[in-house]
């Protein structure tokens, strides 16, 4: 198994992490940077611990991430990771420009010498208001934005494209990705249409914001439709995204982790704009799935319930192996994106320092 | 494939009338619409079927859709021998309707057709647009069949097309017979190096599901003609004036009235004044 370390770009500064859009007026640009040089040193550390990926994703208007636009992260990367892939997971194509995410991609994999690991998403509801896109067409507009990519990155001479939300006169990417014909892609599975889109097109299935319940259905569904397509998806395809604290000993890391809050906030970025989320669905937006899918965004609770979840890692290397051998055996996930949601000075940086030493040797056999 | 939804969907071409026209010894069938710059349509193996695009195009020009000798309801065609010979046959024809000059569209086989009455007559052809072309064939895939095309393969939506009448098995022979008689290798050395000095604007039309002439012969053509065009026509399949009518004719219609300028946006994006 693999695991990737995904550091949100949190705000360490006050600042409200239950409204959406968040109000800048507590906004400190020293704390800003700060928070940019932490979370920096946080992948160094995830490098240099021997972690497999860094994931870098696209969030808006929150100080939960501040990473609006992954791909600068990701450029930055190229030259503090040293090692690791740098998993973009990801922009959330509906909303952008599909030829600039193709071209952006194109960039960072040729900066890093092919390290890039793609997640084409959709994003969360709120993302929807960020550039003023109707959600109802965000699926849609995801399948043919796909096209668009993965043409850009193929097609060796200029083409046009006539969609039905996109269309270009002439496209001819420079860079081209380094890695032939394109990064690895992945897109995130939770609901059916996702996993059928994904399992048709060969491409890596991912589970973020879930339980392992859950998530364990999905990745079936996911897998029974690429059998009905004609192929198997290697464990490396299937990616599991849960928070991580680890320490010497089980019962300082739960207090570690309760005092953080839980590791995640009370309120997920979707359910901080209770008007935005209740309007995304009405949209259609989950689509045939909506009352699991709306169910696992709000799946919260304390420490205990959250290991059974599957939401989180937490305690000493040989507990965290079996959560993790749990969850693998549940999932079948050859991947496991590991999120700091939960920042604690010099804990997290021995946590990612432990997991390194202790558990990735470990989790690589698995 | 037919039910009782397709049966509701309003087949195209009901403006269009039918005459036929006396040329190089054949009585040939045509459809004609609308009025101004000549358009000039040849079908592709599966016959003279009449897409919406038709309907829209000839709403702004003029569209007269042939069929070639040999298909549909016509006489056996055992005279002709090659599509170079097609070509003039047909140049013919048009010229036999009083058109000099024309903008020229063939689909699939007669984007084949086409391409060879363009290079026989590039003074006459204003623009050349070729959709989903066999102009070169990639090989078939394993389960398309010798039949020629059905449904499955034409469109990437047949549940919104109208139903799909199937060619009689007399017809359907008759057809093939002079497909295979004149249609030439899959790479056509004559042909290729004559289109490589075509300076006649051409527009290349592919759909993105199009298992026959797939994508990646943009790339092909592009390296072949280099003042050609290539558009890409997102959640169509082999029949992609059906499948996606008003996206196939906005494209054309934008190259043929402004050729390659067609590159540079002249829509608006203004919100609000």
């Amino acid at each position: 198994m693999l695991a990737a370390l995904f550091c949100t770009t949190r705000y360490g500064g006050p600042a409200s992490h239950t409204t959406w859009p968040a109000a800048c007026d507590t906004y400190s640009a020293e704390w800003a940077e700060k928070s940019i040089e932490r979370t920096l040193s946080q992948f160094r550390a995830g490098d240099e611990a021997g972690f497999d990926w860094v994931t870098v994703a696209e969030h808006h208007f929150a100080p939960f991430s501040m990473t609006p636009n992954p791909m600068v992260m990701a450029a930055s990367l190229v030259n503090v990771v040293k090692r690791a892939k740098i998993a973009i997971l990801g922009p959330d194509i509906p909303i952008l420009n599909p030829v600039r995410v193709a071209e952006e991609i194109a960039m960072v994999d040729t900066m890093s010498g092919g390290r890039v690991v793609v997640g084409l998403m959709r994003g969360s509801p709120n993302e929807y208001v960020t550039y003023n896109i109707n959600p109802a067409e965000s699926r849609e507009r995801f399948e043919e934005c796909y096209k668009i990519i993965k043409t850009a990155w193929t097609q060796k001479q200029p083409f046009g494209w006539q969609g039905r939300f996109y269309e270009y006169r002439s496209v001819c990417t420079w860079p081209r990705p380094v890695q032939d014909p394109h990064p690895p892609i992945y897109m995130s599975t939770a609901s059916p249409e996702a996993g059928e889109f994904a399992a048709k097109n060969r491409i890596g299935a991912g589970f973020a914001f879930t339980t392992v319940q859950i998530a364990s259905k999905a990745a079936q569904f996911y897998r029974d439709k690429c059998n009905e397509y004609g192929w198997t998806p290697e464990p490396e395809q299937i990616v599991y995204r849960l928070g991580m604290h680890c320490a010497e000993d089980d019962d300082e890391a739960i207090e570690d982790l309760r005092s953080a809050g839980g590791g995640q906030p009370a309120v997920g970025l979707s359910f901080r704009n209770r008007s935005v989320e209740s309007a995304v669905a009405q949209s259609g937006f989950y689509g045939r799935d909506m009352e699991n899918q709306r169910g696992r965004l709000q799946s919260r609770g304390e420490v205990a319930s959250r290991i059974e979840k599957g939401q989180v890692l937490v305690g000493t290397p040989e507990t965290i192996l079996k959560q993790i051998k749990r969850i693998r055996d549940m999932l079948g996930c050859g991947v496991l994106d590991l999120s700091l949601g939960a920042q604690l000075g010099d804990k997290t940086m021995k946590s990612i320092e432990l997991f390194g030493e202790k558990v990735l040797p470990r989790m690589h056999e698995l | 494939m037919v039910d009782g939804n397709q049966s509701a969907i309003e087949l195209p071409g009901k403006d269009f009338s039918e005459s036929r026209v006396e040329a190089d010894g054949f009585s040939i069938r045509y459809l004609e619409s609308g009025s101004g710059y000549p358009l000039i349509w040849m079908h592709g193996g599966a016959g003279l079927r009449l897409s919406r695009t038709h309907d829209l195009l000839a709403l702004k020009r003029r569209v007269i859709a042939f069929e070639i000798p040999g298909f549909g309801e016509s006489p056996a065609n055992d005279r002709t021998q090659s599509m170079k010979e097609l070509a003039e046959t047909m140049l013919q024809a048009i010229s036999a309707l009083g058109i000099d000059e024309f903008d020229l569209v063939g689909n699939s086989f007669g984007g084949k057709l086409v391409a060879w009455m363009a290079v026989c007559a590039p003074e006459r052809v204003q623009t050349l647009v070729l959709v989903s072309p066999a102009a070169i064939r990639l090989p078939k895939p394993d389960d398309a069949g010798d039949r020629g095309l059905g449904p499955d393969f034409l469109y990437a939506h047949p549940e919104r097309q109208p139903p799909f009448e199937p060619r009689s098995e007399e017809v359907v022979t008759k057809e093939r017979a002079l497909i295979s008689r004149i249609r030439g290798p899959a790479r056509d050395e004559e042909l290729e190096s004559s289109l490589a000095e075509l300076e006649v604007q051409t527009l290349v039309l592919l759909g993105t599901e199009d298992r026959i002439s797939r994508a990646e012969l943009g790339d092909i053509y592009r390296e072949l003609m280099p003042a050609c065009q290539v558009v890409m026509v997102y959640d169509a399949a082999h029949a992609l004036d059906a499948d996606r009518p008003e996206a196939v004719t906005s494209v054309m219609e934008d190259f043929l009235d402004r050729h390659e300028q067609f590159l540079v946006r002249e829509t608006s994006g203004l919100l609000y004044p």
